[in-house]
């Protein structure tokens, strides 16, 4: 492991670990594990300085195959634990990762709530609107007439959520979407969204290629958000309540105060943090 | 804009060319792990063969590279045709049952692009240097082309059975 100061340049593969990926072949989430690494071997951020938290779900598993830190929480809970990591150890890069079912639905409130402390986390929901790990039911982001889950043959009928207007709405002070498809922009923003300083959230539209065979029609449809990124809330939910959900890019970014560790900044022993439950 | 246009001197042409390779590599090794966890071993053997191949090349580039001091581009600002490096290839016909017939047709895709890439510089860069390194990597990358077809006339490239995934069948009918 590197340290700083070791003038060692690190390649993305350094960020990678020796698990290999469980992954159908052709899933996007492969996509979005080489966007996140290129982007920490971009900012040369030291392996020990950075920790990726997880929840649940095929996504949820990406925190095993980096060389970074990482927890593979409970399900729907990857925000409060790294809440409570960032808290704790306001030295390191967070980063939290899950899917859309993970995020969204088992754990949507928290989801909403770190968007209202904004933190300053890096959280990307590799969203393939689709639960791939149970064998594809439809989640919080799957079209109310998608039909192809014996679970629900008739569609759900329900309206999916628009992950960047709630991210908005609930106060998330970064917001971005991005493509499997396209790794190197998703880098791109995943490294903005490490350098912005609060909550920063990253849609990553992942192709599910078992369950939702037909995302590979995506490449035709994501299309650069051409009108550019916006710090005025007005401006940035006008435009993403008029999108179709496929354009891509950086939609929002606002120097908002980030809630911090709470005290004086000082670090405890373990012995002064095992003393306070001593019988 | 052409990638001619877009390539102004042979330092940035070397990185492009490193980065084209090292890519390809990765991507190999990517496919060939894929393969592997999913119990296809001679799939997963023929992907890391043309790993190796990539890590060659990108090791011989490196050698005209050296003693060179190459600026570094965030992977994000690469001016690629498409949206990765051209021997990276498209993920979307991907399946854990393909067969070796099919790794080789995407890889020799790949290759293709990767051909047309180093071709369009060799003709058409306006920098001598760069003109004629291109040029060069475009033979190699022509006789890559040729090795793999002549890998593919010996591959059968007939599906069987085995490559039909019962459960998909299921799951979406």
């Amino acid at each position: 492991m590197s340290t700083p100061g070791d003038n060692v340049v690190l390649k993305f593969k350094d960020y990678k670990s020796e698990t290999k990926p469980i992954w159908c072949p052709g899933c996007g989430d492969f996509a979005v594990l080489n966007a996140i690494t290129k982007a920490l071997a971009q900012l040369q951020l030291p392996l020990q300085n950075v920790a990726l938290i997880s929840g649940i779900g095929c996504s949820s598993r990406i925190a095993a195959y980096t060389s970074v830190y990482g927890f593979h929480g409970v399900h729907g809970r990857a925000l409060p634990l790294a809440t409570g990591l960032k808290a704790a150890r306001d030295d390191m890069t967070v980063l939290v990762a899950g899917g859309d079912g993970d995020g969204l639905s088992i754990g949507g409130n928290h989801f909403i709530h770190a968007c209202r402390r904004n933190m300053d986390l890096t959280y990307i929901m590799m969203d393939n609107e689709v639960y791939g790990m149970t064998k594809g039911q439809a989640s919080p982001t799957t079209a109310p007439d998608w039909e192809k889950s014996k679970l629900t043959p008739e569609g759900t009928g329900v309206r999916s959520f628009k992950p960047a207007v709630l991210a908005l709405a609930s106060g998330a002070s970064f917001i971005a979407r991005g493509f499997s498809g396209d790794p190197n922009d998703l880098a791109r923003m995943i490294a903005a969204g490490i350098e912005h300083k609060g909550f920063s959230f990253i849609q990553a539209l992942s192709v599910c290629p078992t369950y939702r065979p037909e995302h590979a029609e995506w490449k035709n449809q994501v299309n650069k958000f051409t009108t550019g990124e916006t710090d005025n809330p007005i401006t940035a939910v006008t435009r993403m309540v008029a999108d179709d959900g496929m354009s891509t890019g950086i939609m929002y970014q606002r120097d908002i105060p980030s809630l911090e560790r709470p005290g004086n900044g000082e670090t405890g022993t373990l012995a002064d943090f095992e003393s306070e439950f001593e019988l | 804009m052409s990638m001619s246009d877009k390539i102004k001197d042979l330092d940035t042409f070397l990185v492009y060319s490193i980065t084209l390779e090292e890519e390809a590599a990765e991507r190999h090794d990517e496919l060939a792990d894929m393969m592997g966890v999913h119990n296809n071993p001679e799939v997963a053997a023929t992907f890391r063969k043309l790993a190796h191949y990539s890590r060659l090349h990108a090791q011989e580039i490196r050698d005209h590279a050296k003693g060179r001091d190459l600026p570094v581009i965030a992977p994000w600002d690469f001016e690629w045709e498409g949206a990765e490096a051209p021997e990276s290839g498209d993920m979307s016909g991907v399946n854990y049952l393909m067969n070796n017939a099919q790794a080789l047709q995407l890889a020799m895709a790949n290759e293709q692009r990767a051909f047309d890439f180093y071709d369009q510089i060799g003709r058409e860069s306006q920098v001598p240097e760069v003109a004629a390194m291109a040029a060069e990597f475009a033979i190699e990358e022509k006789e890559h082309l040729d090795l793999l077809r002549a890998w593919m006339d010996k591959t059968d490239a007939s599906v069987d059975e085995k490559h039909f995934d019962f459960d998909l069948v299921k799951m979406t009918d």
